[in-house]
C-alpha cells in the first residue's frame, strides 16, 4: 500500500498522457458498470451458496508417511473411529435411581431413531447387548444388565446394581463414580438407503435439540454430556457460521471509522460497497473452483475487506485532492486512477507474495487459505482499481469530504512535529536501546514457544466450549482418553492373529505402558488374554498370550470389529495418552519407531500413526520443519522487493528489522498466551510479514525522497509523516479491525489468529513510524543521498 | 523361447525367496524364554500371580517374568533380575530356607535363585520338558504293549487296547503340539521340600519331580490317576506333611510320601478347585469356582462351608491360630478365626481381583492380583487407593 496520492497533483489532465486503459475504462462507463452488475450477480448467488466445509483431510498433511500409512488403511480403521458418546449424568444421586433409569431409557429410544446412528452397535444399560457374564461349573452364565423383570421396584434396582458390577461397564458405560452412564452410538458414514455421506451439522443439532435441550427440561436432575468427533464438527461448522455477526460487526465498525477519516458519505459508502463486491467475488470464485469454507478459510473475507477499505481509501483521498482543485467528477476519478493504477498493482502484487509463502506447508487448508487469498488479491486489483473509480466519476465526492481534505492540510502538524522526534539523534539511541532490550526480553520470554497444540480435549474448540468441558467430564469419570494414538500391524494376509504378531503387540504395548505420557493401550492382545483366562474358568494364570493358535482363534473369535480387518492383514494397537503436547507425542511415537526398527520383519509391520495423536504428531513434524522454511522465504521475498525498491542494503535493513523484531515479540506473545506454532499460526507469520511490510516501505519510500529533495533527516521525516502518517494510521486500524473480531470466534484456532494478526498488523504499523527512523538516524547518509541525488540530471 | 522365459522367472522367483529369507532372519523376533523380563517401575503394579512369604521377605511373580521381593513387609518392592519374559504363576521357598527358591510359569519354563530371590536363572522349560513327558508316554505305551502280549482274557485286552491307543494319542499330539506351537502348556504352581527335593505342577497334568535342586528334572505324570489330563492348578503341603494338589473339575490330589504316589479325592463339587489350604489344626479347606469351600477334617470326609462370597477363590493362607484367609476375584477377601468353620466376606472397593495371598505379622496381610501388590489388616481392608465405591441404592 504505496502512498501514491501526491503523484496526480503534478500533472495536469492532458488528452495525451491518458493510458490507454484509462480510455478504456472511462470511456465504456455504462458497459462496465453492466459488466460489474452482472459479475457481482453471478458471483454473489455463488458466494451465498457456498457451503461450509470442515473436511478432515484438508486440515492434515496429506504427504507425511503417517497420514499416508493411515490414509492407506484408511478403511481398515473405520470401525475404530466414529462414534459419538452421550454421558447421562444425575445430579442428585446415583443411575440405581427410578426418575435416572426412566429418563435413559427415552433418551437410548430417542439416539437410537436418530438419522446416521448404526443401530445394531448402540450400546446403553437398556440395550440388550451390555450383558453381565459369569463362570459357572458348567461354562458361562450371562443376561442383560438390565433385569427381564425390571419394574424400577427397588429390588430390580438393586439386581440391576449387582448386574452392573459384574459386567464390564464400569469405566467404559458406566462412570466410575455412579453418578452417571454412556449411551454409545457408533455411526454410519453413509446412509444405508440413500448412500449420501453423514450430515455432521444436522446431527450435531439433533443432539442439542432432541437429545440435550428435550431431556434436560424434562428431568432437571439430569446433566448431558455430549463428545465424539460428529459433534465435534458439528460444533466447528456451527462455529464458521457464527462468523457471519463478526462480518456485520466488522463492516460496521469500518463503516464509522472511515467516515471519521473521510467526512464523506460517498466516500465512505462506496468503498465499503466496492470492498463487499470484492469479498462476493471472492467467495463466489471460490465456490466455482469448488471449494468450501473452512475455519481457516473463512477468515479471508475479511482480510480481502480490510485490504480493500485500505485501498479504496486511497482512491477517494485521491479524488479529493483532485477535486479540491475544482476538477468534475469524471476528471477527478480520472486523474486518481491514472495516479493509482500502477503503485497499486504493485502494493497488491506484493502482499501476494506475503501468502504464496504458505504453499511450502505441505497441509492442504494451509495452501487453501493462500489460493483464497490470492483470488482475493486479484479480485482488489479489479474492483478498487475500476469499478471504485468508475463508481466514484459519477457520484464525485462531497464539498464536506473536500473541506476535510484542506483542513487536514495544516491541522495536524504538530502531532506530527511531535512524532517526528523519533528521528532525533538524542532520541533515535532511546529508541534503539528500547527496541534492543525488547528484543532481549522477548527473545527470553519466547524460549517457551511450544509446537503444536497445547490445552486438554479438542483444541479446536476454547477449553471452556461446551464440548470440552463435557469431554472433560467423561475424561475425569471414565477410564477413557481423548488422546489416540494408533498403530497400524501390518501382516500378510490372513495371518494378523498369528502368536507372534501377538507376542510383538503384547511387547510393544509393554515399552509403550512404561513411557511416560502413555495411559493405557489396546490391541488384539488383550483381548486374547482376557478371553483365553474367561476361558480356562476366569483363573488368572491363564493371563496370557498362548502361544497354541487354537487357543488364540478361540479367544478372539468375538473380538471387536476394527481390531481386524477383512482379509485379516491388520489389526490396530491403540495407544491412549495423558495429553496432546508435542513432547508426549514426540517421545511415544520415537518408542514405537524405535521399536518398528528392531521388530519390523516379513511377518508384520509397525506403522505410525492414526488416531488424532498420529495426526498432530505428523501435523507437528510437518509444521514445525516448515516453519524455518517458510519464515526464510517471506523475510527473503520482501527484502529483496525493499532491494529492488530502494537499492539499497542500508534501507532493506530499516524496513526488515523493525518487522523482525515485530514476529520475535509476537513469539513471546504465542508463548506467554499459550498458543503453540500450529497449522492456525503459522499463516499469520507470513500474513503478518507480508501485509506488514506495507507500512515500512510506505513510509520509507517518502523518507527518501525528501533526503533526495535534501532535508535533514528529521525534517525529512517530518514531510514524511505530514504526508503519509495519517493514511499509515489508517491502514494499520483498519487491518486490524479486519481480524479483531476473530478473537470472539467459539473456535480457538480463530480466536489465536486473530490475536495474533491484531498485534502484528498494529505492531508494525508502530514499528514502522518509531522504530524506523530510529534506525533511518544510523543507518543512512542524507548528505550522501542528498548528493547522489544532486548529481542527476533533473 | 518358451523354457527360456520360464527359466528366467524361476530365477527371479528364487532369487526373492532368499532376499525375503535374509529380511527374517535378519530380523528374527526373539522368543520369550530369550527375552529377559524388562526392567520396570510398573512391575509391582502389574498382574502378579502368587507371593511367597520368607524370614523377613517377600518374593511374588507375574505376567511378563516380573519377579519383585520386599524387605519391609510389602511397603516397597524390588524387580528381581530374570532371564525370561514369560508370565510366571507360582514360586516357592522351602520351609525354612529364606536362599533356595524356584518359580515356574507358562513356556512350561522353572527358574531357580539361590540368593533369596534376587537374581533367578533358567533350569527348565517345556521344549525340554515335554519331550521328557513324551518319553515317558513312550515308556508307558511299551508296558501296555508288553501287557497287551502278556494277556490272555478277551475283554482284558480289549479294555487294554483302548488304553493303549489313549497313550498313543496323548504322546502324538504332546510331539505335534511341540512342532507346531513350541511348549504351549503352562507351569502352576511348584512346591520344595527342602533345597534338593521339589515338584511341579501344571496344566494338562504336567508334574515334574527333582531330587538335586532342579539339576534334573523328571515327568511323573504317571503318578496321577488323571486320565482327563485336567488341570493341576496349585500344591501345597499341610501341617502334618501331607500334600495337596487342587485340580480341575473337582479333582483334590492327595500325597502321604511327599508326592511319590497321589490318591485321587472328589470332596463333592463337581467345579473346579484352586487351591488347597490347611487350617491350622490338621484339617484342610478346599476352595475354587464361585465361593466353593470344602472343608476336611482328615482329608477323607469333605463337607462344604459357608464361605460368605459367591465369587472365585484364588489363593489362601492359613497360621497357627488357625487365622485363615482366602482372596478371590472381584476385590473379595474372606477371612475365618476358627480355622475355615465360617467366613466372613470383604469386598475392597476398587474390586481388583487378587490372585495370591500371604500373612504377614502385625496382623497383616499382603495381597496380589490383577493391580500388584497391596498391604492389608487381616480381615483386607485398609489402603483403598482408589475411590471407587459401590454405593447402597437409596
Amino acid at each position: 500500500m504505496s502512498n501514491w496520492n501526491s503523484e496526480g497533483e503534478r500533472r495536469a489532465p492532458s488528452a495525451g498522457a491518458e493510458p490507454m486503459i484509462e480510455r478504456l475504462i472511462f470511456n465504456n462507463r455504462p458497459i462496465i458498470l453492466i459488466v460489474f452488475l452482472a459479475l457481482t450477480l453471478f458471483l454473489g448467488y455463488n458466494a451465498v451458496k457456498i457451503q461450509p466445509d470442515a473436511s478432515f483431510e484438508r486440515l492434515i498433511p496429506l504427504e507425511h508417511p503417517y497420514i499416508v500409512n493411515m490414509m492407506e488403511h484408511r478403511e481398515d480403521l473405520s470401525n475404530l473411529g466414529n462414534f459419538v458418546r452421550i454421558a447421562v449424568e444425575n445430579e442428585d444421586g446415583t443411575i440405581f435411581e427410578k426418575e435416572y433409569m426412566e429418563t435413559l431409557e427415552k433418551i437410548t429410544d430417542e439416539v437410537f431413531y436418530l438419522n446416521g446412528v448404526n443401530r445394531s452397535g448402540l450400546k446403553s444399560l437398556w440395550t440388550p447387548n451390555v450383558r453381565w457374564q459369569e463362570v459357572t461349573e458348567e461354562g458361562f452364565q450371562g443376561g442383560t444388565v438390565i433385569p427381564d423383570d425390571y419394574d424400577g421396584s427397588q429390588e430390580s434396582l438393586n439386581q440391576l446394581r449387582d448386574n452392573v458390577l459384574r459386567s464390564s461397564a464400569i469405566g467404559s458405560l458406566v462412570a466410575d463414580d455412579f453418578e452417571s452412564s454412556i449411551i454409545y452410538a457408533p455411526l454410519l458414514e453413509q446412509n444405508p438407503e440413500t448412500g449420501e455421506a453423514i450430515d455432521y451439522r444436522a446431527f450435531s443439532r439433533q443432539l442439542e435439540e432432541k437429545i440435550r435441550q428435550q431431556f434436560e427440561e424434562e428431568n432437571p436432575s439430569v446433566d448431558i454430556h455430549i463428545v465424539g468427533f460428529a459433534k465435534l464438527v458439528g460444533d466447528l461448522i456451527e462455529g464458521i457460521e457464527s462468523v457471519a455477526l463478526f462480518a456485520l460487526i466488522t463492516i460496521v465498525l469500518t463503516t464509522v471509522f472511515l467516515f471519521w477519516y473521510s467526512r464523506c458519505i460517498a466516500g465512505t459508502a462506496v468503498p465499503v460497497l466496492v470492498s463487499i463486491v470484492a469479498v462476493f467475488w471472492q467467495m463466489g470464485i471460490l465456490r466455482l473452483l469448488g471449494y468450501g469454507l473452512d475455519p481457516y478459510s473463512v477468515l479471508v473475507p475479511f482480510l480481502v475487506f480490510a485490504i480493500g477499505i485500505s485501498h479504496g481509501v486511497q482512491v477517494v483521498n485521491a479524488m479529493a485532492l483532485e477535486a479540491a482543485k475544482g476538477f468534475d467528477p469524471l476528471t477527478s476519478a480520472r486523474l486518481a486512477f491514472r495516479s493509482l493504477y500502477i503503485p497499486g498493482i504493485v502494493a497488491l502484487v506484493s502482499d501476494a507474495f506475503g501468502f504464496l509463502t504458505l504453499l511450502f506447508i505441505e497441509i492442504d487448508v494451509i495452501r487453501d487459505l493462500a489460493v483464497a487469498a490470492g483470488i482475493g488479491v486479484a479480485v482488489i486489483i479489479i474492483t478498487n482499481l475500476v469499478l471504485h473509480p468508475v463508481i466514484m466519476s459519477y457520484i464525485g465526492i462531497t464539498k464536506g469530504g473536500v473541506k476535510h481534505v484542506q483542513n487536514h492540510e495544516g491541522g495536524a502538524d504538530r502531532k506530527w512535529r511531535v512524532m517526528s522526534y523519533f528521528a532525533h539523534p538524542g532520541v533515535a539511541p532511546i529508541s534503539l536501546l528500547i527496541a534492543v532490550v525488547g528484543f532481549g526480553v522477548a527473545m527470553y520470554y519466547k524460549q517457551d514457544l511450544k509446537v503444536g497444540d497445547l490445552d486438554q480435549g479438542a483444541p479446536e474448540l476454547r477449553p471452556d466450549s461446551q464440548y470440552n468441558q463435557d469431554n472433560r467430564f467423561i475424561v475425569d469419570n471414565y477410564s477413557q482418553s481423548a488422546d489416540v494414538l494408533v498403530v497400524m500391524v501390518e501382516t500378510p494376509p490372513e495371518t494378523c492373529t498369528q502368536y507372534p504378531v501377538l507376542r510383538s503387540l503384547d511387547r510393544l504395548q509393554w515399552r509403550l505402558a512404561n513411557t511416560e505420557g502413555v495411559d493405557s493401550t489396546g490391541s488384539l492382545a488383550d483381548v486374547s488374554k482376557i478371553v483365553t483366562r474367561a476361558l480356562n474358568e476366569g483363573n488368572w494364570n491363564w493371563y496370557e498370550i498362548s502361544r497354541n493358535q487354537t487357543i488364540i482363534n478361540a479367544s478372539i473369535r468375538q473380538a471387536p470389529s476394527g481390531m481386524i480387518n477383512t482379509d485379516c492383514s491388520l489389526t490396530p494397537l491403540v495407544a491412549y495418552l495423558d495429553d496432546h503436547k508435542a513432547e508426549t507425542l514426540r517421545r511415544v511415537t520415537n518408542e514405537v519407531e524405535d521399536f518398528a526398527d528392531e521388530y519390523n520383519n516379513e511377518n508384520h509391520r509397525f506403522l505410525l500413526g492414526a488416531g488424532n495423536a498420529g495426526v498432530e504428531a505428523a501435523t507437528n513434524e510437518v509444521i514445525a520443519s516448515a516453519k524455518n522454511k517458510m519464515l526464510l522465504a517471506v523475510y527473503g521475498v520482501v527484502s529483496l522487493l525493499c532491494l529492488i525498491s530502494f537499492r539499497s542494503v542500508r534501507a532493506v535493513l530499516c524496513v526488515i528489522l523493525p518487522l523482525g523484531l515485530t514476529s520475535i515479540i509476537a513469539e513471546a506473545l504465542m508463548a506467554q498466551a499459550g498458543i503453540g506454532i500450529k497449522v492456525a499460526t503459522l499463516p499469520v507469520i507470513a500474513l503478518g510479514v507480508g501485509i506488514g511490510v506495507d507500512y515500512g516501505i510506505y513510509m520509507f519510500s517518502k523518507l527518501e525522497r525528501f533526503l533526495k529533495e535534501g532535508y535533514p533527516l528529521q525534517e525529512a521525516y517530518f514531510e514524511t509523516l505530514r504526508s503519509t502518517g495519517k493514511a499509515v494510521a489508517f491502514t494499520g486500524i483498519t487491518l486490524a479491525l479486519g481480524v479483531f473480531t476473530w478473537m470472539l470466534s467459539p473456535i480457538k484456532f480463530q480466536a489465536d489468529m486473530g490475536l495474533l494478526l491484531t498485534f502484528m498488523f498494529l505492531w508494525n504499523m508502530v514499528g514502522a513510524i518509531w522504530l524506523m527512523p530510529a534506525l533511518a538516524r544510523f543507518l543512512l547518509k542524507p548528505e550522501k543521498i542528498a548528493a547522489k541525488a544532486g548529481n542527476r540530471p533533473q | 523361447m518358451f523354457s527360456r522365459t520360464r527359466k528366467h522367472i524361476v530365477g527371479i522367483g528364487v532369487t526373492v525367496a532368499f532376499a525375503v529369507a535374509g529380511a527374517g532372519s535378519a530380523h528374527a523376533v526373539r522368543d520369550v524364554l530369550e527375552v529377559p523380563a524388562l526392567d520396570t517401575d510398573l512391575a509391582a503394579e502389574s498382574l502378579l500371580l502368587d507371593v511367597e512369604h520368607l524370614e523377613g521377605r517377600l518374593v511374588a511373580v507375574g505376567e511378563r517374568g516380573h519377579i519383585v521381593y520386599s524387605d519391609d513387609g510389602g511397603d516397597s518392592w524390588t524387580q528381581a533380575e530374570v532371564p525370561v519374559s514369560t508370565t510366571l504363576t507360582g514360586v516357592d521357598f522351602p520351609e525354612g530356607n529364606a536362599d533356595e527358591g524356584w518359580a515356574v510359569g507358562h513356556s512350561g519354563v522353572i527358574l531357580h535363585s539361590s540368593d533369596g530371590g534376587e537374581t533367578w536363572e533358567h533350569q527348565l522349560d517345556g521344549r525340554e520338558g515335554i519331550p521328557k513327558l513324551v518319553s515317558l508316554y513312550e515308556k508307558r505305551i511299551e508296558a501296555k504293549e508288553a501287557e497287551i502280549e502278556e494277556a490272555e482274557d478277551e475283554d482284558r485286552i480289549s479294555d487294554l487296547e483302548w488304553e493303549l491307543d489313549d497313550l498313543v494319542y496323548t504322546r502324538d499330539i504332546l510331539q505335534e503340539d511341540l512342532e507346531r506351537f513350541g511348549p504351549w502348556q503352562p507351569m502352576l504352581d511348584v512346591w520344595f521340600r527342602d533345597a534338593d527335593y521339589g515338584i511341579a505342577v501344571g496344566a494338562y497334568n504336567l508334574i515334574y519331580r527333582t531330587e538335586d535342586g532342579g539339576e534334573t528334572w523328571q515327568a511323573v505324570s504317571d503318578r496321577i490317576d488323571n486320565p482327563n489330563r485336567f488341570h493341576l492348578n496349585e500344591i501345597t503341603q499341610v501341617d502334618g506333611g501331607d500334600l495337596y494338589i487342587a485340580g480341575e473339575s473337582g479333582f483334590v490330589y492327595r500325597s502321604t510320601d511327599d508326592g511319590r504316589n497321589w490318591e485321587t479325592i472328589e470332596p463333592g463339587y463337581p467345579g473346579s478347585f484352586f487351591g488347597v489350604v490347611g487350617t491350622g489344626d490338621g484339617g484342610v479347606l478346599a476352595y475354587g469356582l464361585r465361593g466353593n469351600v470344602y472343608r476336611s477334617e482328615n482329608g477323607d470326609e469333605w463337607n462344604s462351608v459357608d464361605s460368605a462370597t459367591d465369587r472365585t477363590l484364588n489363593a489362601g493362607d492359613v497360621n497357627a491360630d488357625g487365622e485363615v484367609v482366602i482372596v478371590a476375584n472381584d476385590g473379595a477377601v474372606i477371612y475365618s478365626s476358627d480355622g475355615g468353620q465360617s467366613f466372613s466376606e470383604h469386598v475392597r472397593p476398587a474390586r481388583h481381583s487378587y490372585v495370591g495371598v500371604t500373612l504377614v505379622p502385625d496382623n497383616g496381610l499382603v495381597l496380589v492380583g490383577e493391580k500388584g501388590a497391596v498391604l492389608t489388616d487381616r480381615r483386607g481392608k485398609g489402603q483403598e487407593e482408589d475411590p471407587l465405591t459401590a454405593p447402597e441404592p437409596n
